[in-house]
């Protein structure tokens, strides 16, 4: 029997007018195909971006009244169905990371997960196999958000990244980054993640 | 004076002598000045590249002395052999506390190579993706100057060039020192 576990689906970086600035997309098992490939089009997972915008907004001001700090880990945004869910982070600049789960995006081994689970000697794999019955936990999501952090703090330092014509003060238009060393890293942290990971 | 004397005295230097500063802020700031000069010649990378070594000539016009007076160097090296480990193991150890690898000597030890395992200029720097910068721009190249001028004022003129840089996606980072000449003191004309 082969089980399936959350994997990323997506990775999305938005400016603080609201202009996208990076988009990942990964490929989830499909049962059907037994192959791998993408569980939306880059334009529905475009969509599924814009509409955590909203959210977004919507936590900064239950925060900044509820006076619990402006921003950071926000947790789970929405759960678009019974297999996406999306999670955000937003920088104290105003930059979000958005983070789109798919619940069943990853095939393992059925019989491999389920010697773990009964030993539970590997606490790593126990919690996966946990995972994937009871969806993620509180703060699941905190390695990959710090992981896109840091790349997105990586890419701000070097010299030849202008943050203006990213994010124009102007608020209008703003260019995608094209950072080959930034999309590399997204792919790193997506393709790498997986329930229970602690640093990536 | 031996390479690994050359070394304790780089090393004692550096902890006892120099005054420290940020990293990052070394880093950001000349990696402002590339970007600016970038933009101010409009990605003429070529000039870019001789301003820098321009800017480098006039730091090591200046930065020879404090080099001098830190390291209480009061002789001459002996031959360009050890000026070399000198620079690798003293002199940029002191001011950037790296120790580049000095290598590829050619048989008349005129010239050799500085192997840059890490460059401090070069974190978190990505060149820009036009399609000529990663041929063109030396982006360290003020190092080059650096060595230029502070050579030239102890008598000896050399040429300094990078040949490839792990920015441009080559394996390493160096660079190519050449001994032109030793320039003889030229003694003030005679009043007769």
């Amino acid at each position: 029997m082969a089980t399936t576990i959350p994997s990323i689906a997506c990775l999305g970086v938005i400016g603080r007018n609201n202009n996208p600035l990076h988009t990942s997309i990964f490929p989830s098992y499909d049962p059907a195909t037994n192959s791998l490939r993408p569980v939306r089009t880059p334009l529905q997972f475009s969509l599924i971006l814009s509409s955590t915008l909203d959210i977004f907004d919507l936590r900064a001001r239950q925060n900044a009244a509820a006076g619990v700090g402006l921003t950071g880990d926000l947790g789970l945004l929405h759960a678009v169905d019974d297999r996406l869910a999306a999670y955000g982070f937003e920088t104290n600049t105003g930059t979000r990371f958005v983070v789109v789960v798919d619940m069943r995006g990853r095939r393992v081994d059925g019989a491999a997960a389920a010697a773990a689970a009964q030993t539970g000697a590997a606490e790593g794999s126990s919690k996966r196999v946990a995972g994937a019955a009871t969806g993620l936990r509180e703060g699941e999501m905190r390695p990959v958000f710090k992981a896109m952090q840091a790349a997105y703090i990586q890419l701000m330092q070097n010299p030849f990244f202008e943050p203006d014509e990213h994010s124009p003060p102007a608020g209008q238009g703003g260019k995608r980054i094209t950072s080959k060393k930034f999309a590399e890293e997204m792919r790193r942290i997506g393709e790498g993640w997986t329930p229970g990971a602690v640093s990536l | 004076m031996a390479s690994s004397k050359a070394s304790r005295l780089g090393e004692e230097v550096w902890k006892t002598r120099m005054d420290k500063v940020n990293a990052e802020l070394v880093v950001l700031t000349y990696g402002t000045i590339v970007a600016q000069l970038c933009k101010d010649f409009d990605s003429d990378y070529i000039e870019v590249n001789k301003q820098l070594d321009k800017m480098g000539y006039n730091i090591g016009l200046r930065l020879i002395d404090d080099y001098l007076a830190k390291s209480n160097t009061m002789r001459r090296c002996s031959n360009f052999r050890e000026t070399a480990e000198m620079i690798a193991r003293v002199g940029f150890k002191i001011f950037l506390n790296i120790t580049p690898t000095v290598t590829n000597w050619t048989s008349d030890g005129k010239q050799f190579s500085l192997i840059f395992d890490e460059n401090p200029f070069a974190d978190f720097v990505e060149l820009p993706d036009d399609g000529r910068a990663q041929d063109e721009l030396w982006y360290s190249n003020i190092l080059c100057g650096v060595l230029r001028g502070a050579l030239e004022m102890v008598q000896m003129q050399v040429e300094a060039h990078f040949v490839s840089d792990v920015l441009r996606g080559n394996d390493t980072t160096e660079m190519r020192v050449t001994l032109i000449r030793y320039i003889d003191d030229e003694l003030p004309p005679e009043d007769d």
